[in-house]
C-alpha cells in the first residue's frame, strides 16, 4: 500500500511538473496569433507548415489582418496530409473562430470537417489547394490552372529544344491544384509543338524535402535519358536542383516548375534551372484575407461579377475559371530567369 | 470501513480519475474554449479510434506480449476498405472484408508468435514494416474520401447534434472487452499466461491457442478502430494512423496495465485515454502544435513508468546505485550457480525487451 | 567456471551462429546481384554503385550505434529523431556561421547525439523502463523538440557553404566520401566490439544479464554507454544525412529507423541480444540497399520496397528463432552431459562461492 501510495506521490508531482512547464510555454502558442481590439477572427489554415511558400502566406495574411482590423491565426499540420488539418478545422470551430481560410491536401477529405464547422457557422475560404463545391464559399485561385500547367511545359520545352524524355515531380497525389495543373499540362503536350517531348513518370514528393530529393535520384536512376523535370512545387524544385547540383547534372537535365525566388537563386546562376515561375506569394496570403473577410461582412456572396477592392491589390472581380467557380483570380505568373531573379525578394 | 475505503482510493484507477480532473483544469487554462458543452461532449471523438486499438493492445499485453503493429494493421483494413468500396461493392460488405482482413493479419501476428514462439517484439516490428508497405501497395500515396453517409456516421455522427456516435462506441467497446477480460475464462487464461507462462501452461491453460488468439482480437479491434478512423478523418488513406503508437502505448501504460504481463484493467485502460483525449483537447484548443503535444504525452508516459519503478523500488528497499541491473520479474531463480551455468540462451521468457 | 562463462561461451555461440549467418547474406548478395544484373539496366555500372554506397552509408553509421544497443538486449527507436534533430542543427550552425570548419559542425551534430543518446540510456538503466517504451516515447519527444527548435523554419541547401555539399558528391578514389565514414565507423565499431573489454561486455550482457552481474560486469554503465555511442553515432549520421539532403526541416530522417533497424535484424544481430557482429550488419544494409536500388531500376513501385523490409525483418527473425533454438537445444544437452558425468564422477560437496 505505501509503495503505491508514494508512487501515485511520485506521479502527480512529476506530470506537475511537465504540466505547469508545457502550460508556461503553451501560453505563447508557437503558430503565432495576430490580435486586434475588436473584429472577426480568422483561421488560416495552409496545406502543412514549415514551408516558405506558406509561411510567406500566412505573413501577408496577418498583413492583411492588421488593414482590416481582424485577427488572423496561422496554423497547420507538420505534413501535407489531409486527415491532419481535420482536427485544425475542428479545433477552429470549437474555439469560436468566424472563418476559415484554408489550402487543402485533398478536396474531398477535408470537406465533412469543413461542412460541420460551415453547419456551426464558419464561413469557409479556399485558396490554393481548393476543396469540395460545397464545403466553401468562394476559391481564391493563383493565375489560371490552365496558364500555369502550359507555361510549365513551355519553360521546360524551351531549354530541351522541345525534344526528349520529361518527369513530373509533383507534391502529394491529392492536392486538387497539383492534380489540375498536370492534366493541363498533358493537354499541353498534345499539341503540335511539343510531340516530341514524352513524359515518363510523374513522380510524388509529398512537399517533403527528404522525399522529393530521394524521388528526383529515383527518376534519374530510373530513366538515364532523362532530358527534364517540371516541378509545379516549390519543394520539389528546390529539391530537384540540389540533387542535380550534387550530381553535377544540371548541364544534363533540364529543371523548370514553381519555385521561390530566394531559394533558387544559386540554382539559377550556376545554371541548374534557367527558367522557372510563381506569383507573387505574399499577394496571396494578403487577397485570402481580404476575400475572407468582406465574405464575413456580407459584402461578398460569391456570385459571378461581383467585384470588390482587397486593399492594396486594387480591384478584382468574382468569375468562372477552367470550369471553376467562383473563384477569385490572383492574376498572371511570373517567369524567372537569371536575368531578374536579383529583383525578387521572396 | 475506513479500510474498505483506503483501498478503493489509492487503487490505480483512482488516480486516473484525478488526473483527469488535474487534465482538465489545466487545459480549461490553456483554453477558454474547453469547458464549453460542445467541446466537452465532443472531446474523445478524434481519439476514439485509439482507444479502440489501446483496448486490442491490452489483451496482448496482459498475455506477456507485445503488438506494434496494430497502426498497420489499422491502415491495410481501411485501404482494402477503400479500394473495394471504389470498385462498388456494397458498403457494408466491404467493411465486413476490412474487419475480415484486420482479423486476418492479427492472425499472422499470432501464428509467428504463438506457434512458433518468436518473440513478439520483432515479430511485430517487422509486420509494422511489411504491413504498413501492403497498405501502400493497394492504395500508393492516393486517398479514398467519397463514403456513404451511414458509414461515416459511425465515427463522425451525432445525435441530436450533441452525443457523438464515436463516444457511444467507446464506452461500448470498452463494456464488451472489458467483460471479456475479467469474466470469462479466457480472461483469467491471459492473466496467468502473462504472470507465468511456464506455470500457466503446466497448469492446463492451452497457452498456445490463447496467445493466437489475442493477437486476433489486436488485429480485429484494429479493423474496428479503422472504422471510427475514418468516420472522423473523413479519408481512407495508407498513412492512416501513422503516428499514433505512441498514444496507444500510453493510454495502455497509463491505464495501469504491467507493460511484462500479467495484471492491468480495461477500465484503467479507458481512463487513461480520456485523460491522453482531455490533455490533447486542450492543447489543440491553445493551437499547440501536434508534435509539440507529443512531447507532453511521451513525458507523461516515461513519467508514469519512473514513478511506478520508484514506488517499487522504495518499497523494495533496493535503491542503490551500485546495483544497477536489469530487474525482471518473473524469472523462475534456480540456485545461483545453476543461474550461472545457465547457458547464454536459455531464458526464453520474453521478459527482456 | 564463471571467468570462463565471461570471455568465451557467448562467443562460442556467437561464432558458430553469425559465420552461418554471413554465409547465407553473402549467398543472398550474389544472387541479387546476378538477378539484376540480368534484369535491369544499368545495374552494373561504376555510377549506380556509387549510388548504392552512398544510399548505405548513413545507414552503416547509425546501425552500427545501434547494433551496440541491441547486443545489450535492447533496443533504440529514437535513432531517427536524433539524426533528424543533430542533422538541423549542425546545418543551422553552418548557415549561420559560414566560416566553420567541417569538423566542428561534425562534433556538434555528435555532441547533441552523445546527449540524447545517454537520456536513452538514463531512462533504461535508472528509471528502469524498458527499452521499447522509453525509445518510443523519446522518440516522440525529440522529434518534437526538432518541431521547437525549427520554429516552423528549415536550413535551405543555397545557404549552406559548398564544401559541406561537395561531403556528399565527393568520390575520393572512386568511393564516396560518405562511404569512407561508414567504412572507417565499421571499422572502428569491430575493432572495439572484439578487442575492448566493454566491447565484448555488450555481448555477455546481452546473452544473460544475471550471470553477467555475477561476473563483476557493471551492467548499468555498460548499458548507458551502449545508447550514448549510439546516441552519438546516430549525431554523426545526422551530420552526414544534411551534407545529403541539405534542405533540412524537422521531419527530417522521419522513419529512418526502420531503415536502420532492418540492416540490423537482417545482418544477424539477435533481438535478443547476445550475438551478431558489425561485419553482418554492413552485408545486411547492403543486401537491403542493393535490392532496393535494383527495385528503383526496374522501376517498381517504391512501396513494394516498405513492404520488403518488413517481410524481410520476419524472415530474418524466424530464421534466427530456429538457428538459436537449435543451438540451444545443443548446448542444453551438452550441458546435460557434463553435469551428468560430473556427477557421476564425484560425490557432491558444497561448492565454494563463485
Amino acid at each position: 500500500m505505501r509503495r503505491k501510495r508514494l508512487g501515485i506521490l511520485s506521479l502527480i508531482s512529476l506530470v506537475a511538473v511537465v504540466v505547469l512547464s508545457v502550460g508556461l510555454s503553451a501560453g505563447t502558442s508557437s503558430a503565432g496569433t495576430e490580435r486586434a481590439e475588436s473584429g472577426k477572427r480568422i483561421f488560416f489554415l495552409p496545406k502543412l507548415i514549415g514551408v516558405n511558400v506558406f509561411t510567406e502566406n500566412g505573413k501577408s495574411a496577418k498583413e492583411a489582418a492588421r488593414a482590416l482590423g481582424e485577427t488572423v491565426t496561422y496554423n497547420g499540420p507538420t505534413e501535407a496530409v489531409a486527415a491532419k488539418q481535420v482536427p485544425f478545422i475542428d479545433s477552429a470551430a470549437r474555439q469560436g473562430y468566424n472563418a476559415i481560410v484554408i489550402s487543402a491536401n485533398d478536396p474531398n477529405a477535408v470537406a465533412p470537417a469543413l461542412k460541420r464547422a460551415q453547419q456551426r457557422g464558419l464561413k469557409v475560404i479556399s485558396y490554393d489547394g481548393d476543396v469540395r463545391k460545397d464545403a466553401r464559399t468562394i476559391f481564391v485561385s493563383p493565375p489560371k490552372a490552365s496558364d500555369i500547367g502550359a507555361f510549365q511545359v513551355e519553360w521546360l520545352g524551351a531549354q530541351i529544344r522541345y525534344r526528349g524524355e520529361i518527369a513530373i515531380l509533383s507534391a502529394t497525389p491529392t492536392a486538387a491544384n497539383q492534380n489540375t495543373w498536370i492534366k493541363f499540362m498533358k493537354q499541353t503536350l498534345k499539341k503540335r509543338k511539343y510531340r516530341n517531348m514524352k513524359l515518363v513518370k510523374t513522380a510524388y514528393g509529398n512537399d517533403n524535402p527528404t522525399d522529393s530529393a530521394k524521388e528526383t535520384q529515383a527518376l534519374l536512376r530510373a530513366y538515364p535519358n532523362l532530358k527534364g523535370i517540371i516541378a509545379p512545387t516549390t519543394v520539389g524544385i528546390s529539391a530537384a536542383a540540389q540533387v542535380l547540383d550534387q550530381s553535377r547534372r544540371c548541364r544534363r537535365v533540364a529543371l523548370t516548375g514553381l519555385g521561390l525566388p530566394n531559394q533558387m537563386r544559386r540554382y539559377v546562376k550556376k545554371g541548374c534551372a534557367r527558367r522557372f515561375g510563381l506569383w507573387n506569394e505574399r499577394d496571396f496570403g494578403y487577397l485570402a484575407t481580404y476575400v475572407a473577410s468582406l465574405v464575413l461582412d456580407g459584402k461578398l456572396t460569391g456570385k459571378l461579377g461581383e467585384s470588390f477592392r482587397a486593399g492594396r491589390l486594387g480591384t478584382r472581380r468574382v468569375v468562372t475559371s477552367d470550369g471553376n467557380s467562383p473563384v477569385v483570380v490572383l492574376g498572371k505568373p511570373l517567369v524567372f530567369t537569371r536575368a531578374n531573379i536579383d529583383k525578387y525578394n521572396f | 470501513m475506513t479500510r474498505v475505503l483506503l483501498r478503493l482510493v489509492l487503487r490505480w484507477e483512482t488516480l486516473l480519475i484525478v488526473a483527469i480532473v488535474g487534465g482538465g483544469i489545466w487545459s480549461a487554462t490553456l483554453s477558454e474554449f474547453f469547458f464549453t458543452r460542445i467541446n466537452l461532449l465532443d472531446l474523445a471523438t478524434p481519439y476514439v479510434f485509439i482507444g479502440l486499438l489501446a483496448f486490442g493492445l491490452t489483451f496482448v499485453v496482459i498475455a506477456g506480449e507485445i503488438d506494434i503493429s496494430v497502426t498497420s494493421i489499422l491502415a491495410v483494413s481501411v485501404v482494402s476498405f477503400a479500394q473495394l468500396l471504389d470498385h462498388g461493392v456494397n458498403v457494408w460488405l466491404a467493411t465486413a472484408a476490412g474487419l475480415g482482413v484486420a482479423a486476418a493479419l492479427g492472425l499472422v501476428n499470432g501464428l509467428l508468435v504463438g506457434v512458433l514462439n518468436l518473440p513478439s517484439l520483432a515479430v511485430t516490428l517487422g509486420t509494422l514494416a511489411a504491413f504498413q508497405g501492403l497498405a501502400f501497395v493497394i492504395l500508393s500515396g492516393e486517398g479514398v474520401a467519397e463514403f456513404p453517409q451511414r458509414y461515416l456516421s459511425i465515427g463522425g455522427g451525432y445525435s441530436k447534434q450533441e452525443l457523438p456516435h464515436a463516444l457511444v462506441l467507446l464506452v461500448a467497446a470498452a463494456f464488451v472487452l472489458g467483460l471479456l477480460l475479467h469474466a470469462t475464462r479466457f480472461g483469467r487464461y491471459l492473466f496467468a499466461i502473462g504472470s507465468n507462462r511456464e506455470a500457466a501452461h503446466l497448469s492446463g491453460v492451452p497457452a498456445s491457442r490463447v496467445r493466437v488468439t489475442v493477437f486476433v482480437i489486436s488485429g480485429l479491434m484494429a479493423g474496428i478502430a479503422g472504422i471510427a478512423y475514418v468516420g472522423f478523418f473523413g479519408s481512407a488513406r495508407a498513412d492512416a494512423a501513422q503516428g499514433s503508437l505512441l498514444d496507444v502505448v500510453t493510454a495502455v501504460v497509463l491505464g495501469g496495465v504491467n507493460i511484462f504481463g500479467g495484471a492491468g484493467t480495461m477500465v484503467g485502460v479507458f481512463l487513461a485515454l480520456i485523460l491522453v483525449a482531455v490533455l490533447r483537447n486542450g492543447m489543440q484548443l491553445a493551437n499547440v502544435g501536434g508534435d509539440t503535444q507529443n512531447i507532453v504525452i511521451g513525458v507523461l508516459l516515461l513519467a508514469a513508468i519512473a514513478a511506478g519503478n520508484l514506488g517499487r523500488a522504495i518499497q523494495d528497499g533496493s535503491i542503490s546505485l551500485a546495483r544497477l541491473g536489469i530487474r525482471r520479474r518473473g524469472v523462475i531463480r534456480s540456485d545461483a550457480k545453476e543461474a550461472a551455468i545457465a547457458m547464454s540462451v536459455e531464458s526464453q521468457t520474453p521478459k527482456g525487451r | 567456471m564463471i571467468a570462463e562463462l565471461r570471455g568465451l561461451k557467448p562467443q562460442q555461440i556467437a561464432a558458430a551462429a553469425f559465420r552461418l549467418r554471413e554465409i547465407g547474406l553473402v549467398i543472398a548478395l550474389g544472387a541479387a546481384v546476378v538477378f539484376f544484373a540480368i534484369r535491369a539496366p544499368n545495374f552494373l555500372t561504376v555510377g549506380n554503385w556509387q549510388d548504392i554506397a552512398r544510399d548505405v552509408a548513413i545507414v552503416v553509421v547509425v546501425a552500427v550505434g545501434e547494433t551496440m544497443v541491441v547486443l545489450t538486449r535492447n533496443i533504440d527507436l529514437s535513432v531517427a529523431s536524433i539524426v533528424g534533430l543533430s542533422a538541423y542543427i549542425s546545418a543551422d550552425y553552418l548557415a549561420s556561421h559560414p566560416g566553420t570548419a567541417l569538423g566542428v559542425a561534425a562534433l556538434i551534430a555528435v555532441g547533441v547525439g552523445t546527449v540524447l543518446g545517454f537520456v536513452n540510456g538514463l531512462l533504461v538503466v535508472v528509471a528502469r523502463i524498458p527499452a521499447i517504451i522509453a525509445t518510443l516515447a523519446t522518440l516522440a519527444i525529440y522529434r518534437g523538440l526538432s518541431f521547437q527548435v525549427t520554429a516552423g523554419d528549415q536550413v535551405s541547401a543555397f545557404q549552406l557553404p559548398d564544401r559541406f555539399l561537395d561531403l556528399a558528391a565527393s568520390k575520393p578514389l572512386g568511393l564516396p566520401t560518405l562511404a569512407w565514414f561508414a567504412f572507417a565507423v565499421a571499422i572502428a565499431g569491430s575493432a572495439v566490439l572484439r578487442w575492448t573489454r566493454w566491447g565484448r561486455d555488450f555481448y555477455a550482457i546481452g546473452s544473460n544479464p544475471e550471470a553477467a552481474r555475477f561476473a563483476g560486469i557493471p551492467v548499468g554503465r555498460r548499458i548507458i554507454l551502449a545508447f550514448t555511442i549510439c546516441g552519438a553515432l546516430s549525431g554523426l549520421g545526422g551530420f552526414l544525412w544534411a551534407s545529403r539532403f541539405p534542405n533540412v526541416d524537422a521531419v527530417a530522417a522521419t522513419d529512418f529507423e526502420l531503415d536502420v533497424i532492418t540492416a540490423v535484424v537482417i545482418g544477424g544481430v539477435n533481438v535478443f541480444g547476445g550475438s551478431g557482429t558489425i561485419f553482418g550488419v554492413v552485408l545486411g544494409a547492403v543486401l537491403v540497399a542493393t535490392i532496393q536500388d535494383g527495385f528503383t531500376l526496374l522501376r517498381l513501385s517504391e512501396f513494394w520496397k516498405m513492404f520488403f523490409n518488413g517481410a524481410a525483418i520476419v524472415v530474418a527473425v524466424t530464421i534466427d528463432a530456429l538457428v538459436t533454438r537449435r543451438l540451444q537445444d545443443a548446448l542444453r544437452r551438452r550441458r546435460a552431459e557434463v553435469l551428468a558425468a560430473r556427477h557421476a564422477a564425484a560425490p557432491p560437496r558444497p561448492e565454494a562461492a563463485p
